[in-house]
This record gives structure tokens, C-alpha cells and sequence, in this order.
């Protein structure tokens, strides 16, 4: 359309920084990751066998590998299905009220500075069977004590409960800086037509923050996937690997074995895994959001 | 936007400043101060490079538990320098399963160890050797004649050769509470069915009989791993890798059904699958659980007043006992744990020199004693056993003596004779029996299955 | 009705400040107290005796002061250099006309984004060997920049498609050039997003554990999760302590975000009145 835009040089000078630093630091590893994944590489010798697709079937025929699978899917169904919606109630309800803006907006965040390995010891305090906070509130309501983390039909709840607690404040001040960005007179033109509030956040609000609700959406798949450090902070995978998801899984049976090829091959998967779901939701749902612009 | 960023430009600038602050202060601490005239031992006298040298040594000893380890070491590395003209010895501390199961291996992996660094005899150091990561120090053990002063240095072997020392040796068994014992008119059980009973009495005085923290599985493996060497006898885990004997034998299974049986009766605290290591310290030391299987290296916890408060000098230990009265005692007892020395350092005469005078210093009958009776590690180096128990006369000690004195016959851990995969099912596995998922014998088939898998990888 | 229907939302909003703030609450109070039985029987009032020991004696155990500042320095020249690089590529992307070249460029960017960094450790250990820069800081910020360019890219990009088209043209024809537009116009429009993501990203490299653990072995050029993860190892008996160390560890990215989070909204002030 125009030359300015069209210069190549500062094109060039404008995406080589970061595009060096991409390639240096995500595409040589995974190409080594995926060159190790068909290794039975210890992880130490200098000799490497080649062992073709074995590892893969390996796993593939490993149950623990599938239920770390499932425990993965429970993440993203957890992360899309209460959380996203939750991010966007508060999203809204904070942009909307005019005391404690601030506040709000200060406090939703917290968790989310903290590091994984604090909140472990945070949350290992609250479930804690004899004095923890959480028996302790269900206590008054008459339930008998819960054994959070050590039972494993409670020990994925818990951690997913801790993850969205860290989590959910961060993807809020998210969606509310895109809601903010919002022209004003959108809104207030609304109002004066006589929109209720409920009716300007659903047709006004939420879709013009549609593309940054998307990219939430797409983080916490990527977020879900990758999730490790709340996992191993919490219950190490266990008890009895019921809270392993693909990369503690990978820990567990690779580094810690000393299996390091099985372990790339692993890190494979998830990748493949992650690329799918994505590609997925690409097709599925982001497609007909995508031809709202403002 | 402006103010805010004065503020950190402010603080980034602070943060520098402290920084090369504290970097001054560390070197003008650790400048050599010695002369260089000693440590000739080849006549060489004349030409001594005094010009200053570093090494690194990877250490484990952190946090309040292991301040008299690294006392000691401290004073190793003071020695050491020393005698050493130009070197410099940089003491790097990690915690110890973060530097056994990432940090050294990363570091392996990239094939750059520290000069000295904290390994595990058995299978990692054999692993390392295998690859020509770490020194062979048969020379340097045979020039000082201490290759036959160890009690075993198996762990760290690798076809004839010897590539790392032990620091100090330990034995399992039970941590008691020896007040309440008394209260109650119970008496140390010879038997294990009288173990049984004696939980059975503790449990109906609503106490719990056993503490026990199985979020890492290595904890109630300890007691599984002494049963089963009753109920299969000992020698059973060395044939696992060749293929000789199978985790399936009924008497292993015996010896799970037994850990299971106690689970089952609440003899441990429940919910105990999602506790820390600490946590069952705690439960003795506050008084809740009675006895606890540990490694004899939790003494010093129990002998200091900060971490075990009230309950100093009121704690015993004994074996477990066996499964008939007179058998011979066995128990879990090696030197799995010390240093091991990378291989670079030989290519550097002046770190050759620094690491023998390193194990000069440090594997001494003075400094072997000393550990003992600080920090109650039992000795990696032959020791009378007199000679140990006039070193402390602390009465847990003295009944860790004791202990050592009825062993009947000693094994290994198991984690020291098979592949660190079938550790990992084992692990595995234990947490599922707690948890109550799954049956001792179909544990021990998929223990079998991960066990054939590593054996016939390892052709 | 109207009163009513101020309210409602704060009734809500409370409720989540509420489950939000309580486990900080419940760390600040058992901070003061003297012992674990103090806090096990009382575990959430205050105590009846409040001592500032536990402040000291974790100041002082846990070297917090030397960490905090590592973390500090390395934390937001990362993350600075990360949004600079980030933003000029976003500009490139969304902004110039180089739509076939720019679609692959951007599509390799978000497959960043999948990319399991955990798995990745090796890998990366051993590029910094060969740049022979382990065990300096610049092992940490080198990959901390690096890590960070995905998500800043999606980020920007998504807010600088956003802004109208109109607003270069017109800058266009006053005669900027691409660099200017991008330097003059496209940034100060960025600047709510910029934030956001630079708050971020600093969380981000402020949090790392792992390879922070892993490239650094000098005790004075450790990180401050690196500390609090020894500090827990080291004092994982004394609750009351530990809590102390996790107040001084939250503490500060409090202040800094509380004070951040002010230039978001003046930000999207600034952005509209231009706008």
C-alpha cells in the first residue's frame, strides 16, 4: 500500500533479534529433542544406539503413560470449563465497578507473582488433614476431614484448585488491560440506547475482547500441557503417580531412570499432543470468532 | 511511567552495587594466605607454582540438620588449602536430591562435573566411572594406604578400580520412644510377630505405633526392604539383575503382605502418602507416633534440643527384629553416600595434588570420629567398635552401637543392586499398596516386568 | 435498586479477595507466632504474643537480601530486552507489508508457545557450555529473554492488530517512516499491553526455578526461588519461619506490581486521549 511499510531492511532488523533468539533457544533444542527421542541415550554415555520408533511404542503401551495423558486433559478441561469463564465474570465485573478499582485489580493478582515453590509450601499448609484450612472450614459444616493430597481421588482436584488459585488472577488482568483499551464512547453510545449491563458485556464487551480471551484460551491449553512445577511442588506426581501429568511423567521415568532418550520422546509427544489440541481448537472455535475486528 | 522508572533504575543500580560488594568480600576471604613451603613430597622444592588455583567442591550439606557436616568439611577444606600452595576451594552447596537427581547429572550429561563433587556410590558413581567421568583413585588410595583402612567400598567399584570414598556408613531400624515405653511396661521386641503386638498395644492406647512419610516412596521402602530380607533372606536382591531370583517369590510377597497388613490395621497415621520426610520426624517428636523406621543418620535430629525439643535423650533405637527369636539379626547397612572426583582432574597435576591432599584430610580415623560424634554418622572406615562407643557417650548412640554390634549378617540397599528403573516401579508400587490400589503379589509382577525390561536392556 | 445493584458485584468481588487473600493472611499471622504447636492450635487468629524473630532469623539463614536483589536486576533487564525485541518483531509482523513472509514467521512464533521449556533443559545447558557462560548471570538472562519472545509476541501482535488502521496511515502521510511510526506512534499506543506483558514476563523470570537452579552454582549469584527452595529444605520443621522467608520473598513484587498497575490504567488514558 504504501513504502514506508515496505522496507526491507528494517524489516529485517526488526525481526532478526528475537527471530535469532527463538530459533537459538526453542527450534535447535526441539530438533535435538526429537534426534535423542529415537535414542536409548542414557543421558551420560557418548555412545548413542538408535532404536527407531521404541520408545514411542514404549510409552504407548505404558498404562501410567495414558493416565498422565488423561490427567493432562483434565487440566485443560478444568482450565476452559471453570476457569475461563470465571476469568471473564471477574474481568467484567471488575472493569465495571468504579470503588475499590484498584484494589480489585491489586488483589487478583497476588497469587500469581509467587513463585510455584512457595505456593506448594503455601497450599501444603492449607490442606494440610489435622490443621489445614480447608478441613478446618469444611470441619464446621460436618465433613470429616479430607486427606487432599494423599488420597488419590482428591490429590488432582487439590492441585487443580491450587493451579487455577495461582492462575486465574493473572489471565483477569489480562482480559480487563483488553477491556479497558475499549473506546469509552462504544459504551456510553450503549448506554444512552438504553443497553442493560448484561446485554453491553455480551454484545459490546466480550466480543470486541474476543481475540485476547482466545489467546487465555490458547495459554492455558499450552499452560495445561506444559504444567510440571505445581505438580512436582505438590505431590511429586504422587501418591502412587495418580497426579502425573506428561512432563512429571517424563521426570519420573526418564531423568530420574536415567532413560533420557525415552524421556526426549516423551517431550516429543507432548509437543505433538499440544499441537493438536491447538490446531484443534484453531478449527473448531477461533475460526468463526475471527472475523470480528474493531 | 517516569517516576516509576527512577525508582527501579534506582534499585537496579543499588542491586549492582551490592553485588560487586559482596563479590569483594567473598575473595578478600578466601585469598590464600599460605606460604607454599610444605607439601613437597617428591623434592621437587626448588620450582613450586604458587600461582593461585581454584576447584570446586559439590557439597550436600544444607540447612540446620548438617551444620556439623559442614563444620567439618569447612575445616577439611582449611587443611587442604593450606597445604596447598595458590589453591583456592570453592565450596558450592546443594541440596542433596536436587544434586543427585538433576544438577550432577546435568552436569554429567554435559560431561563438566564439579573437581570434587557429592555422588552416590551405587548404581550412579558406577554409571559415571563407566563413561570415564570420574578420577580412578586407586593410585592415589594406595600411595596413602588407605585402600583397605574402608568397611566396604563396593558402591563405589567399577571393575577393580575405585572411584569415589564414602563419607560415612549408616544402618536401618527403629527410632523409639523410649519414656513411653517405659510408662507402659514395653519392652524392645525380639521377634517380629512381638513387633506386631507391641504396635497392636500401642495403636489400642490410640497412639501411632509407626510414623512413616510416603510422599517419597525411598521412606517406607526401608521398612518393605528389611522385610523382605527376613522373609527372602538378603541374598535374594542380588540376583534380581542377573535374573537368578524374581521379585514374584513368595516370600517377597510375604513381605509386602506384611507392610500391607500393617497399613491395614492403622499402624501408620492416616494420610501419611502425602507427607514430607520431616513430617514423621515431627509425629515422634511431638510425641504422637511411638516408633519410626529411619536410617541411623536421623540420631542428630533427635539429639538436638532446636529440632527435637523435649524429646532429646528419651528416644532409643533398636533392629528389626526377625521372624524367630535367636535367628541372626540382618540388616540394612552400607556407605553409599560420599565424594567422587572428576576425571578432568588429572589432566592438572596441581588439582591431582589438591584432590590427594583433599582425601588426606578428609578420610582420617581423627575426622571419622569426629563425624561420629557430632553428627552420629557411623564410620565408612574399619573402626573398633570400643573405640566407637567410648566417642559418645549419648544414650541413642550407645543403643545405635549396640545395633550395630548384633547385626547378624548386613545387606546393601536394594537401590545399590538394581537399575534405578525398577526403583522407580518399586516406588511406584509401595505408594499403590499404601494407598490400597492394588495387591501385594500383582505389585510385585509389575515390579518384575519393569525388572525384566532393564535386564534386557542392559545386554 | 440502585444501591442494590452497586453492590452485588462487590458482594462477589469480596468473596473472591476473600479466598485470594486468606492463605496470605494465614502465612502473615503464623509468621508472628513462636513455634509449630502455635500455629497448630490456633491456625488462623492472631497470635496471643507477636515476635518479629522469625523476620530476623530468616533475614539473616536465608540471605534473602543478596538473593532478592539477583532476581531483581536479572528479572527486569530480561524482561525489558525481551519486550524490546518482541514489540519490533510484533510491529514487523501485524504492522509492515510483508503479509506471506510475516504469516510464517508469526505461526513458527506460536508454535513457541507449545514448546515444552521443561524438557528443554539439556539442550540449553549445553549452548550456554559452549558460550561458556554457566555460572554467570548471563546464562540466565540470555534464555530468560528468549523464553519470554513467544508470549510477548502473541501478546503485542493481538493488541497492535487492534489499533486502526487509520492512525498510520494518517502518521504515514505526515511523512514517518516505518522506524518512527513504530518508535513514535505504535509504542505509546502499546504501552497498556506493554505493561501487562512486561509485569509478566518479570513474574515470570522473577518465579524461575529451574534453570536458575541449574546454571548457577555460586551461592552469591543465586536467584531468590533458588534460595527459598534451600531455605525450605534447610527449615521445612520450623513452619512459623518459613512463613517469615515467604513474606520477605512475596513482599516486594507486591510493591512493585502495586505500583506498575497504576501505569496500566494511566496507560490506557494516555492511549485514548491520542487515540
Amino acid at each position: 500500500m504504501n513504502k514506508a511499510l515496505r522496507n526491507p531492511l528494517i524489516y529485517l532488523i526488526f525481526v532478526i533479534p528475537a527471530f535469532v533468539l527463538f530459533l537459538a533457544f526453542f527450534i535447535y533444542p526441539v530438533f535435538t529433542a526429537v534426534n535423542n527421542s529415537f535414542t536409548s541415550w542414557n543421558g551420560i554415555s557418548k555412545n548413542i544406539t538408535y532404536i527407531g520408533f521404541d520408545n514411542f511404542v514404549t510409552a504407548f503401551h505404558d498404562v501410567a503413560f495414558w493416565k498422565s495423558v488423561k490427567n493432562n486433559v483434565y487440566f485443560i478441561l478444568f482450565s476452559c470449563l471453570v476457569q475461563v469463564p470465571l476469568i471473564v465474570i471477574f474481568s467484567l465485573l471488575i472493569a465495571n465497578v468504579k470503588k475499590f478499582k484498584g484494589l480489585y485489580k491489586t488483589a487478583v493478582f497476588m497469587p500469581s507473582i509467587m513463585s510455584t515453590a512457595v505456593i506448594g509450601i503455601l497450599w501444603g499448609f492449607i490442606y494440610n488433614p489435622d490443621f489445614g484450612l480447608a478441613n478446618k472450614i469444611l470441619g464446621v459444616f460436618g465433613v470429616s476431614p479430607i486427606y487432599w493430597l494423599s488420597d488419590k481421588n482428591w490429590a488432582m482436584i487439590s492441585i487443580l484448585i491450587t493451579n487455577a488459585w495461582q492462575w486465574t488472577g493473572f489471565y483477569i488482568v489480562m482480559v480487563l488491560a483488553a477491556i479497558l483499551a475499549i473506546p469509552k464512547e462504544l459504551e456510553e453510545a450503549a448506554a444512552i440506547d438504553g443497553a442493560t449491563g448484561f446485554q453491553r458485556a455480551t454484545k459490546i464487551t466480550i466480543p470486541l475482547v474476543m481475540p485476547i480471551i482466545s489467546v487465555v484460551i490458547m495459554l492455558s491449553i499450552a499452560g495445561a500441557m506444559k504444567a510440571a512445577d505445581i505438580v512436582l511442588v505438590m505431590t511429586k506426581g504422587g501418591p502412587a503417580g495418580s497426579t502425573d501429568v506428561m512432563a512429571t511423567y517424563m521426570i519420573r521415568y526418564a531423568i530420574t531412570s536415567f532413560r533420557h532418550g525415552f524421556g526426549n520422546s516423551i517431550a516429543v509427544l507432548i509437543f505433538i499432543f499440544t499441537i493438536i489440541i491447538t490446531v484443534l481448537y484453531q478449527v473448531l472455535i477461533s475460526k468463526r470468532t475471527e472475523r470480528i475486528e474493531y | 511511567m517516569k517516576k516509576s522508572l527512577m525508582l527501579l533504575m534506582t534499585l537496579i543500580f543499588v542491586a549492582s552495587a551490592m553485588l560487586a560488594g559482596c563479590g569483594k568480600s567473598d575473595n578478600g576471604k578466601n585469598t590464600p594466605a599460605n606460604e607454599g613451603q610444605k607439601s613437597t613430597n617428591n623434592g621437587e622444592a626448588a620450582k613450586v607454582d604458587d600461582s593461585p588455583f581454584e576447584i570446586t567442591i559439590r557439597h550436600t550439606q544444607v540447612g540446620e540438620s548438617k551444620k556439623f557436616r559442614l563444620a567439618l568439611l569447612e575445616d577439611v577444606v582449611k587443611q587442604t588449602q593450606d597445604a596447598v600452595p595458590g589453591l583456592t576451594i570453592k565450596l558450592d552447596a546443594v541440596d542433596s536430591e536436587v544434586n543427585r537427581k538433576e544438577k550432577l547429572r546435568g552436569e554429567m550429561a554435559a560431561g563438566k562435573p564439579p573437581e570434587v563433587f557429592d555422588v552416590f556410590g551405587s548404581p550412579d558413581a558406577a554409571l559415571y566411572a563407566k563413561e570415564g567421568l570420574m578420577l580412578d583413585i586407586t593410585p592415589i588410595l594406595d600411595e596413602l594406604g588407605l585402600k583397605d583402612k574402608f568397611t566396604t567400598l563396593a558402591p563405589f567399584t567399577l571393575d577393580g578400580k575405585i572411584y569415589g570414598l564414602p563419607i560415612g556408613g549408616s544402618i536401618e531400624g527403629f527410632f523409639y520412644n523410649k519414656e513411653y515405653f517405659e510408662q507402659k511396661g514395653l519392652k524392645v521386641p525380639a521377634t517380629l510377630d512381638e513387633l506386631d503386638k507391641l504396635a497392636e498395644t500401642i495403636k489400642a492406647d490410640g497412639k501411632i505405633p509407626f510414623a512413616q512419610s510416603s510422599k517419597d516412596a525411598w521412606i517406607p521402602l526401608m521398612t518393605t526392604n528389611n522385610l523382605w530380607s527376613y522373609y527372602a533372606g538378603p541374598e535374594i536382591t542380588y540376583g534380581f539383575k542377573s535374573g537368578e531370583t524374581k521379585w514374584t517369590d513368595e516370600n517377597v510377597v510375604k513381605a509386602v503382605a506384611k507392610h500391607k497388613e500393617w497399613v491395614d490395621k492403622g499402624y501408620y497415621k492416616k494420610g501419611e502418602l502425602g507427607f514430607e520426610y520431616a513430617d514423621m520426624r515431627n509425629q515422634i517428636v511431638t510425641g504422637e507416633a511411638i516408633m519410626m523406621m529411619d536410617g541411623s543418620w536421623a540420631n542428630s535430629v533427635f539429639r538436638d534440643a532446636e529440632q527435637a525439643g523435649d524429646m532429646v535423650g528419651k528416644i532409643g533405637y533398636f533392629n528389626m527384629p526377625p521372624v524367630n527369636a535367636g535367628d541372626p539379626v540382618v540388616v540394612m547397612q552400607d556407605a553409599n553416600n560420599g565424594y567422587g572426583f572428576s576425571s578432568a582432574v588429572a589432566e592438572d597435576p596441581r588439582k591431582m595434588q589438591a584432590v590427594k591432599e583433599f582425601i588426606k584430610n578428609m578420610w582420617t580415623d581423627e575426622m571419622q570420629l569426629r563425624g561420629l560424634k557430632e553428627d552420629g554418622v557411623l564410620p565408612a572406615m574399619k573402626m573398633d567398635l570400643e573405640q566407637m562407643k567410648t566417642t559418645s557417650d549419648d544414650p541413642l548412640m550407645q543403643d545405635i552401637f549396640k545395633a550395630v554390634s548384633e547385626i547378624g549378617t548386613s545387606f546393601p540397599a536394594f537401590d545399590a543392586l538394581v537399575q534405578a528403573e525398577v526403583n522407580t516401579a518399586l516406588s511406584m508400587g509401595i505408594q499403590q499398596i499404601i494407598g490400597g490400589e492394588i495387591e501385594p503379589a500383582k505389585m510385585l509382577e509389575n515390579v518384575q516386568a519393569a525388572q525384566d525390561a532393564a535386564n534386557a536392556a542392559g545386554q | 435498586m440502585r444501591a442494590l445493584k452497586k453492590t452485588i458485584p462487590h458482594i462477589f468481588l469480596m468473596a473472591y479477595l476473600l479466598v485470594i487473600l486468606y492463605p496470605f493472611l494465614f502465612v502473615l499471622f503464623s509468621s508472628v507466632k513462636t513455634n509449630n504447636q502455635d500455629i497448630a492450635s490456633n491456625p488462623f487468629g492472631l497470635p496471643g504474643s507477636i515476635t518479629f524473630d522469625n523476620y530476623i532469623n530468616a533475614w539473616v539463614n536465608a540471605k534473602i537480601s543478596t538473593y532478592f536483589f539477583n532476581s531483581l536486576y536479572i528479572g527486569v533487564l530480561s524482561a525489558c530486552l525481551s519486550i524490546l525485541f518482541a514489540a519490533m518483531l510484533a510491529f514487523a509482523v501485524t504492522r509492515m507489508r510483508y503479509n506471506k513472509i510475516s504469516a510464517v514467521v508469526f505461526q513458527l512464533i506460536l508454535l513457541g508457545m507449545l514448546i515444552p521449556n521443561n524438557s528443554l533443559l539439556l539442550p540449553i545447558y549445553g549452548i550456554m557450555r559452549k558460550l561458556d557462560i554457566l555460572d554467570t548471570h548471563m546464562a540466565l538472562i540470555l534464555p530468560y529473554v528468549a523464553n519470554a519472545i513467544p508470549f510477548s509476541v502473541i501478546i503485542l501482535a493481538a493488541f497492535m492488530r487492534s489499533l486502526p488502521g487509520e492512525i498510520e496511515e494518517a502518521a504515514v502521510i505526515d511523512g514517518l517512516s516505518s522506524a518512527g511510526l513504530f518508535a513514535r506512534i505504535i509504542i505509546p499506543l502499546t504501552v497498556p499491553a506493554i505493561v501487562t506483558v512486561f509485569i509478566i514476563n518479570f513474574l515470570g523470570n522473577w518465579n524461575e526455578f529451574l534453570l536458575a537452579n541449574y546454571f548457577l552454582s555460586s551461592e552469591e549469584l543465586r536467584t531468590l526461588p533458588v534460595g527459598m527452595v534451600g531455605f525450605r529444605d534447610a527449615y521445612n520443621t520450623n513452619y512459623a519461619q518459613m512463613s517469615a522467608g515467604i513474606i520477605f520473598s512475596v513482599l516486594p513484587v507486591m510493591i512493585i506490581y502495586a505500583i506498575l498497575q497504576e501505569k496500566i490504567i494511566e496507560g490506557v488514558t494516555a492511549g485514548s486521549v491520542k487515540g
